[in-house]
């Protein structure tokens, strides 16, 4: 016999999240901003070192990508919070981390860092396109006024790789708050654990999980809003292209690619 | 012409893979002197002016600016490819003109001028923006100071390229087909502003085709073909009687 779906807890769970839903809530949060922060400089770095002229550096900086996109996130997940001590014969990711403002535990830390570093493979391609998709010419006029290499990037170049860069970043927070998630496996305390632990003790498994995947959902709708208006911006410096801020989450939440509400333009 | 040389070209040899591109070219540039030069596609012009602030290593022979060896040190009798932080430094007495512009098209007409004096020579704000806006003025572009490059016409960002180049103070500059890019109307304000840095005694490289430049502003020609020096006078000597059977050739295909 079926079990019929006991909306009051649904309910429950979405009009009133109790204070441990509102500390795993804000843990999803936090995780995912820092791992994509730390992401987007491994990115960066590995996307330089492989332009570099050292060979070694290159050789590096590809090494990097090609293993954490050859292997599955779980399993770097796992090797850096279960491996990585006993790999180095000490505590690398100790029970508390003490931050002053906010002390994290060591599961939190190692999961920043395995998300960071998995993150930083991906950014790093995206960097890279990035970086090439600006014209030859640029850096050899910033090179021709007497600007060092690293200035001409930061200036020049690094400003205009940006407009491609940052719709795909984008996308990648958007997994990022989801691929968190997996981190309830080495016991984080975020979103998905918390659903999971509820539905230990209730066995109530459509509920609760269908109340963790609305969050997520809410999560992701408000990002893609702030998304569309992060592009909003950056193609207000360029010209002819010029969607509004509402055309963009249209866009963005567009089943299909027509711009189903769009008015004709 | 005695004193010493700007431009002081030894013998340059480039090869791209197998592609010997320059074969030995040498050329002398006096303070104060322009020379154009000349040649059919593919003779290796703008690789030799590209050589010149080291945008391209050479692989043989030497080039000097102002006294100072470019882009190479010597060390024990041989030359040693320098730093790009010091080649950085040395880049900032050769201005450059490209074909194509290549203006920063995230930044305004003055913010293209003054960003290399603020963040290479680092002058004050305030210092570099007059700089700035005297040099837009001085190529006729005072009241595009706030616009991006790509509301410009193809002659007005050649014309921001020229002052943003000017604005390093260089003792040289160099141009690549500076209006071969550019429509028919908007040639000649590129080439009076040109004309209008010969006049104040800039010293200059001009790679082109405007056979009216050349004969007008220049003081030298050269002739290049295959990857040499063919051939290098006056104006006069150019477009009256040239020496070589090739620069016939090409000069009577050209005007
Ligand atoms: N980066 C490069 N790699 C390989 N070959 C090159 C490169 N740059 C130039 N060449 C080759 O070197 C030769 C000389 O080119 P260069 O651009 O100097 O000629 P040019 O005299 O400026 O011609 P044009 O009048 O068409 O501009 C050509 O055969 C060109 O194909
Ligand atoms: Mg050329």
């Amino acid at each position: 016999m079926l079990a019929a779906f006991e909306w009051h807890i649904f309910w429950e769970r979405i009009f009133h999240p109790d204070h441990v839903f509102a500390q795993a809530l804000w843990r999803t949060i936090y995780i995912a901003v820092l791992a994509q922060f730390f992401g987007v400089v491994f990115g960066l770095v590995s996307a330089l070192m492989r332009r570099s002229t050292f060979l070694p550096l290159r050789i590096l900086g590809g090494l990097y990508v090609l293993i954490v996109r050859g292997t599955p996130v779980i399993v770097q997940i796992f090797f850096i919070y279960f491996g990585a001590n006993l790999f180095l014969g000490f505590d690398l990711f100790p029970r508390t981390v003490d931050l002053g403002l906010f002390s994290l535990s060591g599961a939190v830390v190692a999961g920043i860092v395995a998300l960071s570093i998995n993150e930083g493979a991906y950014m790093s391609e995206i960097i890279r396109a990035g970086i090439e998709s600006v014209d030859r010419g640029q850096m050899e006029a910033a090179r021709s006024l007497g600007m060092p290499p690293r200035l001409g990037m930061r200036r020049i170049v690094l400003p205009q790789a940006a407009r491609v860069i940052v719709p795909p970043l984008g996308n990648e927070f958007n997994n990022m708050l989801k691929t968190t998630s997996l981190l309830a496996f080495i016991g984080v305390y975020e979103l998905f654990l918390d659903a999971d632990v509820h539905y230990s003790s209730t066995f109530k498994p459509s509920e609760y999980f269908a109340a963790v995947a609305f969050w997520y959902l809410v999560l992701t709708i408000v990002w893609s809003v702030i998304q569309a208006w992060i592009e909003g911006r950056l193609a207000a410096s360029e010209r002819g292209d010029r969607l509004s801020f509402l055309e963009r989450v249209r866009e963005a939440w567009a089943p299909v690619p027509g711009r189903l509400w769009s008015r004709a333009r | 012409m005695t004193g010493s040389p700007i431009v002081s070209a030894e013998g340059v040899v480039k090869r791209f893979g197998l592609l010997e591109v320059l074969k030995g070219v040498s050329l002398d540039v006096q303070p104060g002197e322009t020379v154009c030069i000349i040649g059919p596609s593919g003779s290796g012009k703008t690789t030799f002016i590209r050589c010149i602030n080291h945008l391209e290593k050479i692989d043989g022979g030497r080039i000097e600016v102002n006294g100072h060896l470019i882009g190479y040190r010597e060390k024990n009798g041989k030359l040693v490819e320098d730093s790009e932080v010091n080649i950085a430094r040395q880049r900032v007495e050769i201005g450059m003109v490209f074909q194509r512009f290549n203006l920063f098209p995230h930044m305004t007409a003055l913010e293209n001028v003054i960003e290399a004096p603020l963040r290479v020579r680092k002058l004050s704000k305030e210092l570099a923006v007059k700089e700035g806006e005297a040099l837009l003025d001085r190529v006729g572009l005072a009241d595009k100071r706030d616009v991006y490059p790509g509301k410009l016409s193809g002659g007005q960002q050649q014309r921001v390229a020229i002052a943003r180049a000017l604005a390093m103070k260089p003792a040289l500059m160099l141009f690549d087909e500076p209006t071969s890019a550019l429509d028919p109307e908007t040639i000649g304000e590129v080439l009076e502003v040109m004309k209008e840095l010969v006049a104040v005694g800039m010293t200059m490289i001009v790679v082109t085709h405007e056979m009216g430049f050349a004969r007008e502003a220049a003081d030298r020609v050269v002739m290049m073909d295959e990857g040499l020096v063919i051939e290098e006078g006056t104006p006069e000597h150019f477009f009256t009687r040239p020496d070589h059977e090739r620069t016939q050739q090409f000069l009577s295909k050209i005007l």
